[in-house]
């Protein structure tokens, strides 16, 4: 995997972490399991982290990918973030 | 209360009453409804009314601490007796819709106010169609989706009803829930973990999302007081209004589907303070009013003076 991509997971970790609060160290618990415990806690929550990546990559995610599913697949969404970027000329 | 007909050893009886008249609905009544007309039906529809009399008294005491001033007790006790008569009347209006063909049999007498809708679509950033529990509702929707305005409805998930005998629980529980199903029409369940993405996917997209303000479910309430007494609202809502920036409107449907009308109100105007717990203050009470007014002039069309 690129290390652009590996550089994008991180910041998507991050940003997670951040946007919602959490108590933790976003190296402690995996992505996939954080998203999964905060969706049954609080689905509004997941639109609070969309929102928040939108803002860190400046980009605007399609409605078609507001997905649950789509989010939880880290690589994917960092593919289609730094394809998003490319293609709008957001700054990373 | 349950009526036995058949108590084997086992705790759960093996047939009650509302196994029998689910069965009746499901299969000869609904296969009825496809030809049969609409007054020729009606009476087998409150064939559940034998049951229903101390919902009717539930309800007249609720609509009594909740009622317009001026409202007569008699007045109370016959818009009681109405509302008993249109859970009857939506009955029958969702064995209409469970047929392919229900479009060609939903008469709209009007749509009022459709440039306010159109007026809330122009902001680009979809519209949540503001709603209670009213009798027309899911015939409105229909129609309007059928109109080329298709809306995603917001629900509770299906609950299976703890009125079962066995042999009904097996058979007809199921069977119960894929026809709700189909005559919903699209629709997300507040419980699915993705159903706040799909709402603002939709509302992104600039479509529309139906809400039921007086629904129930939600992880996070607020109390307010509503028709005199103190009712839980879910705060998903603001939450979603304030992050997606979507236009919110009333929709009132009042009728049945031999007859009915939709009226969209006035956009309702979003105060936008800094901060989560000031937008939800600053909102509700709006969105409470709009709701009680509706109420309160339509009392009879509301579903829910069972659960306040």
């Amino acid at each position: 995997m690129d290390e652009h991509l590996n550089d994008t997971m991180t910041r998507i970790r991050r940003v997670f972490v951040e946007s919602l609060h959490l108590n933790i160290r976003d190296d402690q618990v995996p992505y996939e399991q954080m998203l999964e415990d905060v969706a049954i806690l609080d689905s509004i929550a997941l639109l609070e982290f969309v929102t928040a990546v939108e803002k860190e990559f400046g980009i605007r995610m399609d409605p078609a990918l507001l997905d649950f599913d789509f989010l939880r697949d880290l690589p994917a969404l960092a593919l289609y973030i730094e394809h998003r970027i490319e293609a709008t000329g957001a700054g990373a | 209360m349950r009526t036995v007909l058949s108590v084997p050893a086992a705790a759960e009886p093996l047939l009650t009453i509302d196994d029998l008249l689910w069965f009746l609905y499901l299969y000869p009544l609904r296969i009825l409804s496809a030809i049969a007309p609409r007054r020729f039906l009606y009476p087998f529809c409150k064939l559940s009314w034998f049951r229903a009399r101390k919902r009717r008294d539930v309800a007249a005491r609720r609509m009594l601490k909740a009622r317009r001033p001026g409202m007569s007790d008699d007045q109370i006790r016959h818009i009681a007796e109405r509302f008993l008569a249109n859970s009857a009347v939506r009955m029958l209006d969702d064995l209409v819709l469970s047929w392919p063909s229900y479009a060609r049999r939903l008469r709209c007498r009007e749509i009022e106010g459709l440039d306010h809708l159109e007026r809330a679509r122009s902001g680009g950033k979809g519209v949540i169609l503001l709603t209670v529990h009213f009798c027309a509702i899911r015939i409105a929707k229909q129609y309007l989706a059928s109109r080329g305005f298709p809306i995603l409805t917001v629900r509770d998930e299906i609950a299976e009803g703890d009125w079962w005998g066995r042999l009904g629980r097996r058979l007809l529980a199921p069977r119960r829930i894929e026809f709700l199903q189909a005559i919903m029409g699209e629709s997300v369940n507040v419980q699915d973990r993705g159903c706040v993405l799909k709402i603002v996917g939709r509302l992104r997209a600039e479509g529309l999302v139906n809400i039921h303000f007086d629904g129930l479910a939600g992880a996070k309430t607020t109390p307010w007081t509503f028709l005199g007494a103190r009712r839980n609202f879910s705060t998903g809502i603001f939450d979603i209004v304030r992050l997606s920036g979507c236009a919110v409107v009333p929709m009132l449907c009042l009728g049945r589907s031999s007859d009915f009308r939709i009226v969209f109100g006035p956009m309702l105007e979003i105060v936008q303070p800094p901060g989560r717990d000031e937008f939800i203050g600053a909102n509700l009470p709006a969105f409470v009013e709009t709701m009680e007014q509706q109420i309160l002039k339509h009392p009879e069309e509301w579903e829910q003076w069972m659960s306040i």
